[in-house]
């Protein structure tokens, strides 16, 4: 295995139960200007299969970030215009979580809520009565229903979502939209086949389709459509339009306003807080919950303000581990029956998953000197987190400790295991929305301003970050530009 | 995350990091795997060592868990050859300290003066890992391969390893419920009852 992953092999997702889900970085490797983790999932379903599921609305703020603090472009859109997108996906993806009327985090179209377990309760109440009900401490909302939903079973509290789960317990491609698709008897499924150009016509000045690389035979095929959407996860989408329409522009199909392949965003992480929970030695979980708590934003909010823009939720949990009590020395049926029942404390700890700034320099680029299996070139990654960031993981740690110790938490500990841009598997930006097309790469609706018919409605188009788990406000572009286009479609506009 | 947790647990009791931990999760082979020269008989004494440590009681032990052939796997799979050696060499003095100490080899002894020389090779590891701290300190710096435990360290790391991953020690000395259905955050616990495999 450690041949095939030279790079990866270094980061925390690679183990043998998914390994055949992650692409090999030798069959498609990447360059590193500076160190990225990129993980891709190549198959069928790609990662929606092994992501974290983590479901949230960005806020109303979070669309208007960029043009009050000065940092990207501002978004051409704001929460109003995808809020009604937001509903659509979550009652179709199917979503958990609980109500809870923030401002900073808000409420969707939820299933009943998956419970917090009796520590993180208490947890909960006690920060809510020391910050004067200003920090919240919530079930994760997460994309794992919790009743039957269109033919799938509801989640069976395995916690083995990332094997693909038999009930179709979680939203993925496999469990929920390909049957839709199917369905409608409209679909053809083509695996094994690399997209390597928009096919472009400058006359028109329209995609006509798209050349494939099969992965498999290794010929080309080419296919031709009114429109195309491009949502091969974030990077791949761009390094389609870099391959595209260099005829017209060397960089690429919608590299005319220069931020094609900038701008890239992660969600920094790996840094936090924990330690020990007494009083609940009496007390234990039963099931396998597949998420954890959430704790919203309330860093530069209202009233607040600190030395960095932006800011950061944690994620985390509570539970109880296996008993590592032993006097030294004790070997035998005393060993066994020490490591064989719970530990008499609990343990908490939560962790920060903080927005990172869009800065035009964090930038992937066509590297041609370095070919993959396919001999397709492939991208070099120079992306780094600055000042902003690196100020806000203190915060990260210290308020997480803080908030613990005040929640009656004890022996609180801060960590930070350090961080490189990818591991967040949270890429976003490289294809910008915006509202000028010399600034930006795709308009309001996530057209190509260079090309009307070309969409671009995964990471690619994230104009900035947000500290929430972006996926959701990918469906949620996604649907929103498809319904876009086939009303354009109908109006003869495409 | 169960396994990281697992292997936690294991450098805290053994007092040293798990050897092979990180390539084993990083999910296996080390490319420098020789096909070391386990015999049958070296296994049934690991098997005994292990079962030694944790051994049968109201549920199977390490032996039933057949953690002397795990100990193999990851031997072979995830040490580097410097442990690999350490290991081997191990073994043999295993029995050579038995047999000066006992007059027969460990497998001939009974259970009780197995635990004794075993909790005796407990003190001495203890000793050894910590005169090993400086060299682990200055390989810290140079980024060297740290030296490998005492080999009683390895031994009993990979007992409590194969025993809480294997079958049996998942789902009768631990509790294991595969399709839990629903989730409970607030379930009475009475002291003694047996903690989830995961």
């Amino acid at each position: 295995m450690l041949e095939d992953y030279p790079v990866l092999r270094r980061d925390y997702p690679l183990n043998e139960t998914v390994l055949d889900l992650w692409v090999k970085d030798k069959e498609c490797p990447y360059t590193e200007t500076k160190p990225f983790s990129w993980f891709r999932g190549y198959h069928v379903g790609g990662r929606s299969l092994m992501w974290g599921r983590q479901s949230y609305r960005f806020n109303k703020w979070d669309f208007e970030a960029n043009l009050k603090d000065g940092h990207g472009v501002d978004w051409p859109i704001r929460y109003e215009d995808l809020a009604p997108w937001y509903s659509h996906v979550e009652k179709f993806a199917g979503i958990q979580g609980s109500k809870e009327g923030l401002e900073v985090l808000p409420d969707g179209e939820f299933m009943p809520a998956m419970e917090l377990n009796c520590v993180e309760k208490d947890v909960a109440e006690k920060l809510k009565k020391h910050y004067n009900g200003n920090r919240h401490l919530i079930i994760g909302r997460s994309a794992n229903i919790t009743v039957p939903h269109e033919g799938r079973t509801n989640c069976q509290y395995r916690n083995r979502c990332w094997r693909g789960c038999p009930f179709g317990g979680y939203f993925s491609t496999q469990s929920s939209t390909l049957p839709a698709a199917m369905k409608t008897g409209k679909l053809t499924l083509r695996p094994f086949s690399i997209v390597t150009q928009v096919l472009f016509d400058k006359d028109s000045k329209k995609a006509t389709g798209v050349e494939i690389l099969d992965a498999t035979d290794n010929k080309t095929y080419q296919y031709k459509s009114k429109i195309v959407f491009l949502c091969a996860s974030s990077f791949n989408s761009t390094w389609v339009l870099m391959n595209s329409a260099t005829d017209i522009w060397p960089e690429g199909l919608g590299s005319s306003s220069g931020e094609l392949g900038h701008n890239v965003m992660d969600h920094h992480f790996r840094c936090g807080a924990g330690g020990t929970v007494e009083g609940y030695s009496d007390r234990y979980t039963y099931g396998r919950r597949p998420t954890g708590i959430y704790v919203p934003r309330f860093r530069n909010i209202y009233e607040d303000k600190r030395s960095y823009v932006r800011g950061f939720g944690y994620q985390g949990g509570a539970g109880r581990g296996r008993g590592v009590q032993v006097a030294e020395f004790t070997i035998g049926a005393e060993l066994k029956e020490a490591l064989s029942v719970p530990s008499d404390n609990w343990h908490m700890g939560i962790m920060g998953f903080g927005e990172m700034l869009p800065y035009h320099e964090n930038k992937i680029s066509l590297n041609k000197n370095v070919k993959d299996k396919w001999g397709l070139p492939v991208l070099d990654m120079d992306v780094e987190i600055k000042e902003n960031e690196k100020k806000m993981r203190e915060d990260m740690m210290n308020d997480a400790k803080e908030m613990l110790e005040a929640s009656g938490v004890k022996n609180a500990y801060t960590y930070d295991y350090g961080y490189e841009v990818g591991m967040g598997i949270h890429e976003m930006g490289t294809a910008r929305m915006g509202r000028d097309p010399k600034t930006s790469v795709l308009n309001s609706n996530n057209q190509v301003w260079d090309c009307k018919n070309v969409f671009v409605t995964d990471g690619a188009c994230m104009t900035s970050a947000s500290c929430v788990n972006p996926s959701l406000t990918y469906m949620a572009m996604t649907a929103r530009a498809a319904n876009f286009a086939v009303e354009e479609l109908k109006k003869g506009n495409l | 995350m169960e396994r990281r947790e697992l292997l936690k647990t294991i450098a805290l009791l053994t007092g040293t990091a798990v050897v092979g931990g990180e390539i084993f999760l990083t999910g296996c082979k080390n490319p420098v795997t020789s096909k070391s020269a386990f015999t049958p008989a070296m296994i049934s004494l690991l098997d005994e060592v292990a079962e030694t440590i944790i051994p049968t009681t109201d549920t199977p032990g390490a032996k039933t868990a057949k953690t002397g052939a795990f100990m193999q796997i990851m031997i072979e799979d995830c040490y580097t050859k410097k442990e690999q050696d350490a290991f081997m060499k191990g073994i043999e003095e295993l029995e050579k300290k038995c047999n000066t100490e006992n007059g027969v080899s460990f497998t001939k002894l009974t259970p009780e003066k197995r635990l004794a020389f075993l909790q005796r090779l407990e003190r001495e590891a203890k000793e050894y890992n910590e005169n090993l701290k400086k060299e682990k300190e200055e390989n810290e710096k140079t980024k060297k391969e740290d030296p490998p435990p005492h080999y009683y360290s390895m031994m009993k790391q990979l007992t409590l390893w194969g025993f809480f991953s294997s079958e049996t020690g998942m789902t009768e000395t631990l509790r294991h419920a595969p399709v839990p259905g629903r989730f409970d955050g607030n379930v009475p616990y009475v002291k003694g009852e047996k903690a989830w495999a995961e």
